[in-house]
């Protein structure tokens, strides 16, 4: 009797304890979720003018300004060609400051999707630069590299990259 | 967006697939899965075929039926399968690369091509087997080597329903052109070009060594300063 007495209290604190937990729990739960969610999917978009790339080659250049998407309406993505200002450059290296080059977007923050339905991103944008026939400027190419340059048909920076993600 | 396009292949396919059976299942079903250059990913391959149907009206599907029922298997597994894996998975018929290394060292003995080197990549890389590297001695030369090439792969596909071509990169300007066909990858460079991009060096001493050694052994050394100044060392009497 004692026992199923205690039970029965038990039960209704855990009931009740249940019920305001559930509401705190949820409360928090949602502006947790809301904000995480804000945070995480934060919407990353295309390589348009004025978007600042870092340069992975040892062209000489370090930073570069994209003046236009030579392919797409909203801008280039993982694996177009732009042409682009370089912003900053290595004092001995082979573009000078202001030169008007072409490159190559081999890492993007904007995810793109492959073909078996994943999707690829990275944290930031990189460009290697490339000459007029798509030659590349430099002759070796840092950090990683997606698959996606096959297709686009840029196997020579593929062979000149290190690491293929 | 992928699963549904390759569902609705699969129902296309299925439609066809009574008098398809019949005819040769070699051909297509080699092309479209083993050379293919781009197709190296599962669903790549999916939208070639989706191209390829509305040009042609008689399909081969031999060898594509029984590839498909595995991947969708995959897919139901939930793990998106990797460019190794596609290949493993369709070994069971006969893969008929674009280009065969023999066949490669031989059209480059033909050219007259310099300093031929063939360096196996399979550690290193995960998308090529073999990387040749074959010199011209001017820039007609390296797209006679490229177009020589070409023209092997032609004459190996003769009598096919579609022609297989590699791709190919570089061909108006001269200096560096790349023949992808799959495993084999071949590089047609001028000298000039083979000095300043050193391919070798890469895929020889391995992937992660970006910096030269002798720079680091250099840079430890301790060297004494010159002294440049017109001053006169003062002598202490």
């Amino acid at each position: 009797m004692a026992a199923t007495f205690a039970s029965k209290c038990s039960r209704v604190g855990r009931s009740l304890w249940g019920g305001l937990g559930n509401n705190l729990s949820g409360l928090l739960s949602a502006s947790h979720e809301t904000a995480c969610n804000h945070f995480l999917s934060q919407q990353r978009t295309f390589i348009q003018m004025r978007t600042v790339l870092k340069v992975v080659d040892n062209s000489g250049a370090k930073k570069v300004m994209c003046i236009q998407a030579l392919k797409g309406k909203k801008g280039a993505r993982l694996g177009d060609t732009i042409i682009a200002s370089v912003k900053e450059a290595y004092p001995n290296g082979k573009v000078k400051k202001g030169k008007v080059v072409y490159g190559v977007v081999v890492r993007a923050a904007m995810q793109r999707g492959r073909c078996d339905g994943s999707e690829v991103k990275f944290d930031d944008n990189a460009v290697v630069l490339v000459d007029k026939q798509g030659q590349p400027i430099g002759t070796r190419v840092f950090g990683p590299v997606p698959h996606e340059l096959r297709q686009k048909k840029h196997v020579k920076i593929l062979s000149l990259a290190g690491h293929i993600a | 967006m992928a699963l549904s396009t390759s569902r609705t292949l699969l129902r296309s396919f299925a439609s066809l697939s009574p008098f398809a059976r019949c005819s040769n299942s070699t051909s297509y079903g080699d092309s479209l899965w083993s050379s293919e250059p781009r197709a190296i990913f599962k669903g790549g391959s999916y939208f070639l075929a989706q191209r390829k149907l509305s040009s042609t009206s008689v399909l081969s599907l031999g060898s594509i039926e029984g590839a498909f029922p595995s991947l969708l298997q995959e897919w139901k597994l939930g793990f998106p399968s990797l460019s190794r894996a596609l290949y493993c998975s369709t070994a069971d018929f006969k893969k008929n690369e674009l280009l065969e290394l023999q066949e490669v060292e031989k059209v480059l003995s033909d050219v007259r091509a310099d300093n031929v080197k063939v360096i196996p990549v399979q550690k290193h890389c995960a998308w090529a087997d073999f990387m040749v590297i074959a010199t011209g001695r001017s820039t007609w030369h390296v797209k006679n080597i490229a177009q020589a090439l070409i023209y092997k792969v032609k004459q190996k596909q003769k009598g096919a329903q579609r022609l297989m071509l590699p791709s190919v990169e570089g061909q108006e300007g001269g200096k560096w052109i790349v023949i992808d066909s799959g495993k084999v990858v071949v590089h047609a460079l001028d000298e000039k070009a083979r000095d300043y991009y050193s391919l070798e060096s890469l895929w020889t001493t391995g992937t992660s060594e970006k910096e030269p050694i002798q720079d680091l052994e250099k840079a430890l050394v301790k060297i004494r300063r010159k002294n440049n100044s017109k001053k006169q060392a003062k002598k202490s009497a």
